[in-house]
């Protein structure tokens, strides 16, 4: 059964300064059909998608639709032709209702009254066909991400597109969330629509995708259909021969080599009944107890937004928490600032490196030594001596893959990937016996991801301890030993590596507590 | 190489620049090329012109890292032209007060009431920024002009020499003179001083762990202050820095040329300082070059107001087509 393919991109190419994103890559859609775009970061997939919604303009290469030639100079252009696309941030007006962020930019049937039951009524119709239910009058703001993402995916349906494009939707989704989101995705095919799924989850696209391109670098790399599908072949394609899969950390399906933390000694950290209040008296954490082991890698999911970042910055001093008492080695350190934390062995990835890693003004060296320019063996009587952190920093550049051209290289000339790469570098550089991590992996590609977690693995065999505060659920499951589930600056739960269970974490992370699930499922 | 390669772009700036301005001065009736042939060679053809040149050198120098410290940490002090006035006030006052005082504790008491007069004058504006976070920008610039109404208060009150034409206080003590490099034509020690200062700078920022830190602070304040820097002690610190070494500037005017103070002594300094921190791009070790070129300029265009008419403003023309071209560069380079 050849079908035809109602949307056709060929050797697109696109270059952003000296960077060729796009080379020569062709996709092709049908009907009906849940195509997964898949690879890792860089790759070039959301930079593919982009152009096709006409947020980029492609150098090279043609879009057929239809059997047409299509010409897409913006997201005009795409929309009118019943193409539509949900970003990885959602593209809505925070304190408007549901309904008023749908009908947004459409034409209404009373614009003179603004009366939108007629629009109200066609959504709620919506909502029900696909299995995507929401309170149309509800301001987005207060609504939790997951239900924001259907309201975004309403949008484009509302518009009555033929192709969905779907930016990583997974992220910042409980499992439960996710399941769902396929659920009604598979409706949305079923009615001959087609999507277009792009993610860097390997799991997701072969759980739902009828089809599944692997782009890599750039570059086409396969195009194969679930039947023809296995996981092996997808993990080559995704990271190329130069990397060792064996011995890596991402892939493996085999239980993390355990490396018992060391349960008699002192924690490495202790939170007691840790709270912390905005100037507002608004609650961000609240009553947060729990110990971390020499040798441990604690983790801490939650969906974004939920305190992670309060927890970060109380634990590593960046913020004074307003209750409570925070104890490293059993030493009291609830009052110390950052410069003397990080002295005693704290280290820190923050989530936004751009923000409050980063310094874009200045070089790779002088980036490298920020926080430790007042520690041996950069500093002495008071000057810092660059011989020596050039040295180091070359080793760290050789080391980390840092793409730069050297130590005095401007901070601003790297790339995203490479930002986070200075950030790791900085972290381990230093020996920490506490790492505080905070979305480690993001930006990084296959090689890279698994390079951190392989440090992380190094740096627990060691004895030190991490705290690892992730939104990517399955990071969390593949190396921590703990998790705990941060929900509106609550802990609800902490698992032992033992009881890992996606549901039950994605269940904590909607806010239902473990007694709860037990209640409910003693009542089915 | 990486020298030349910067460099090229100012040399191209300054040739552009000047081949924009000889239009006003051909408008002027003026000859254009001996227009320019004196502002750039008067400086150099008699001992005189150097002299002078290297006089205008000290406070541009100073003044231009007056503005380039708190830059670093990305802070912007209008101030310089205030501090520069407070701390000559204060260099005066104990200049006066303690004429009779023998130089070898005259002359450091003037330095130092001076640098700390002008550090406290930035105080205000730093410690404002610190704990009310009102804009240094706006309070830095309004103290000047309070600092004007001090200087005229002091240059017609009790130290006021009823012999001067212009509002001016009477001669310090010579205990308090800056001892002189040369005498004929006269040029003091500021210049030892300001080029010390200088050279201090330079390694402050480049070399010691405070530099970095201020240094961080400028590239990005919410980096550097989750990482353990107090970023609004370093908003202070280089406000009260630049604040001395603006008045470092005012007393090198009292205590090394005018040996007395007298109002508008200030003349356009903070103006030039601030286009030669911004020609060079806050670079420190680039400011005395720059401020050397400027005096140059300056020396140059007195002369050929002097001897041709064209009016001192030209240059002032020839100046800002300098940095907007130099700022032009940048731009054309980033294409």
């Amino acid at each position: 059964m050849e079908k035809e393919a109602i949307l056709e991109l060929r050797n697109i190419r696109k270059v952003f300064d000296k960077t060729v994103a796009l080379d020569s890559v062709s996709f092709s859609l049908y009907p009906g059909e849940i195509h997964g775009l898949l690879g890792g970061n860089g790759a070039g997939k959301t930079t593919l998608m982009n152009i096709l919604y006409g947020l980029y303009r492609k150098d090279e290469g043609e879009i057929n639709f239809h059997g047409k030639k299509l010409n897409i100079q913006g997201p005009r252009d795409a929309i009118d032709n019943k193409i539509g696309m949900v970003h990885q941030h959602f593209l809505q007006i925070g304190n408007y209702t549901v309904l008023e962020n749908i009908v947004l930019g459409t034409n209404v049937s009373h614009p003179g009254s603004m009366d939108l039951s007629a629009e109200a009524e066609k959504l709620a119709d919506l909502g029900k066909r696909f299995f995507l239910p929401v309170e149309p009058n509800a301001v987005v703001d207060t609504l939790p991400v997951g239900t924001r993402q259907k309201v975004e995916i309403l949008k484009a349906l509302y518009r009555g597109v033929e192709v969905l494009i779907l930016d990583e939707p997974t992220t910042n989704l409980t499992p439960q969330e996710v399941d769902d989101l396929f659920d009604s995705l598979r409706v949305i095919v079923n009615e001959g629509r087609s999507i277009v799924f792009i993610t860097h989850k390997l799991r997701e696209v072969l759980h739902v995708c009828d089809r599944i391109t692997v782009l890599r670098e750039g570059r086409n790399i396969t195009s194969l259909t679930r039947a023809e599908a296995s996981e092996d072949i997808f993990i080559r394609a995704m990271v190329g021969d130069q990397m060792e899969i064996e011995g890596s950390v991402y892939f493996s399906h085999a239980k993390m080599a355990n490396v018992a933390a060391n349960e008699s000694a002192t924690p490495a950290l202790e939170m007691k009944n840790v709270g912390l209040k905005t100037k507002e008296g608004i609650s961000r954490l609240t009553d947060l107890n729990f110990q971390i082991k020499q040798g441990e890698i604690f983790g801490v999911a939650g969906v974004a937004g939920n305190g992670q970042r309060e927890l970060a910055e109380c634990v590593t001093g960046v913020v004074l928490p307003s209750e409570g008492s925070i104890l490293m080695h059993g030493k009291d350190v609830t009052a110390l600032p950052v410069n003397e934390l990080l002295k005693q062995g704290v280290a820190y990835i923050p989530e936004d490196r751009l923000h409050d890693g980063f310094l874009p003004k200045a070089n790779v060296a002088q980036n490298l030594i920020l926080g430790y320019h007042r520690q041996k063996p950069y500093y002495e009587h008071g000057l810092i001596k660059w011989n020596t952190v050039y040295d180091k920093v070359r080793g760290y550049i050789s080391e980390y893959n840092i793409k730069t051209n050297g130590p005095e290289d401007p901070g601003g000339n790297l790339s995203g990937g490479n930002i986070q790469r200075v950030m790791i570098a900085r972290a381990f550089s230093m020996d920490a016996n506490l790492l505080v991590a905070h979305n480690p992996t993001r930006g990084l590609d296959i090689p890279s991801m698994d390079f951190v977690y392989n440090k992380m693995l190094d740096h627990k065999k060691s004895g030190s301890s991490t705290l690892l505060i992730s939104e990517d659920l399955d990071e969390l499951l593949l190396i921590s030993d703990r998790i705990a589930v941060l929900y509106r600056g609550q802990i609800l739960g902490i698992l032992d590596r033992k009881d890992f269970d996606k549901y039950a974490i994605g269940r904590l992370m909607s806010g239902i507590r473990a007694e709860e699930t037990a209640d409910l499922r003693a009542a089915s | 190489m990486t020298i030349v390669r910067k460099t090229v772009p100012y040399l191209i700036a300054i040739i552009a620049s000047f081949a924009a301005a000889g239009i006003f001065i051909a408008l002027t009736g003026a000859n254009v090329f001996q227009a320019y042939e004196t502002i750039l060679i008067t400086s150099f053809r008699t001992p005189n012109g150097f002299v002078q040149t290297l006089l205008k050198f000290i406070p541009l120098t100073l003044q231009a890292l007056a503005f380039t410290i708190p830059l670093t940490a990305g802070k912007f002090n209008m101030g310089g032209e205030g501090q520069m006035i407070v701390g000559a006030i204060a260099a005066s006052a104990v200049g006066i007060v303690g004429a009779d005082l023998p130089a070898i504790v005259l002359l450091p008491l003037v330095i130092l009431a001076g640098v700390v007069a002008g550090a406290l004058w930035g105080f205000i504006p730093a410690y404002l920024l610190y704990k009310f976070n009102i804009n240094e920008i706006l309070t830095s610039m309004l103290l000047n002009f309070v600092s004007f109404q001090i200087i005229d208060l002091v240059a017609t009150g009790v130290w006021r020499d009823p012999v001067a034409g212009h509002p001016t206080t009477v001669q310090i003590g010579a205990g308090g003179f800056l001892p002189m490099l040369i005498k004929n034509p006269p040029l003091n020690a500021g210049l030892i001083l300001a080029l010390l200062v200088a050279a201090g700078v330079y390694i402050y920022t480049s070399r010691t762990a405070g530099g970095y830190e201020l240094i961080a602070t400028g590239a990005n304040p919410r980096a550097a202050s989750v990482f353990g820097i107090n970023v609004k002690r370093m908003f202070v610190f280089s406000i009260v820095l630049a604040g001395g070494i603006a008045g470092l500037s005012g007393v090198i005017e009292v205590a090394g040329v005018q040996h007395r103070l007298i109002v508008g002594l200030q003349h356009n300094f903070l103006v030039l300082g601030v286009i030669i921190a911004l020609i060079a791009k806050g670079n420190n070790l680039a400011v005395p070059f720059v401020a050397f070129f400027i005096a140059i300029l300056e020396v140059g265009a007195s002369a050929m107001q002097r001897t041709m008419n064209v009016p001192v403003e030209m240059v002032f023309i020839v100046e800002a087509l300098v940095l907007l071209f130099v700022l032009l560069s940048d731009v054309v380079r980033r294409r």
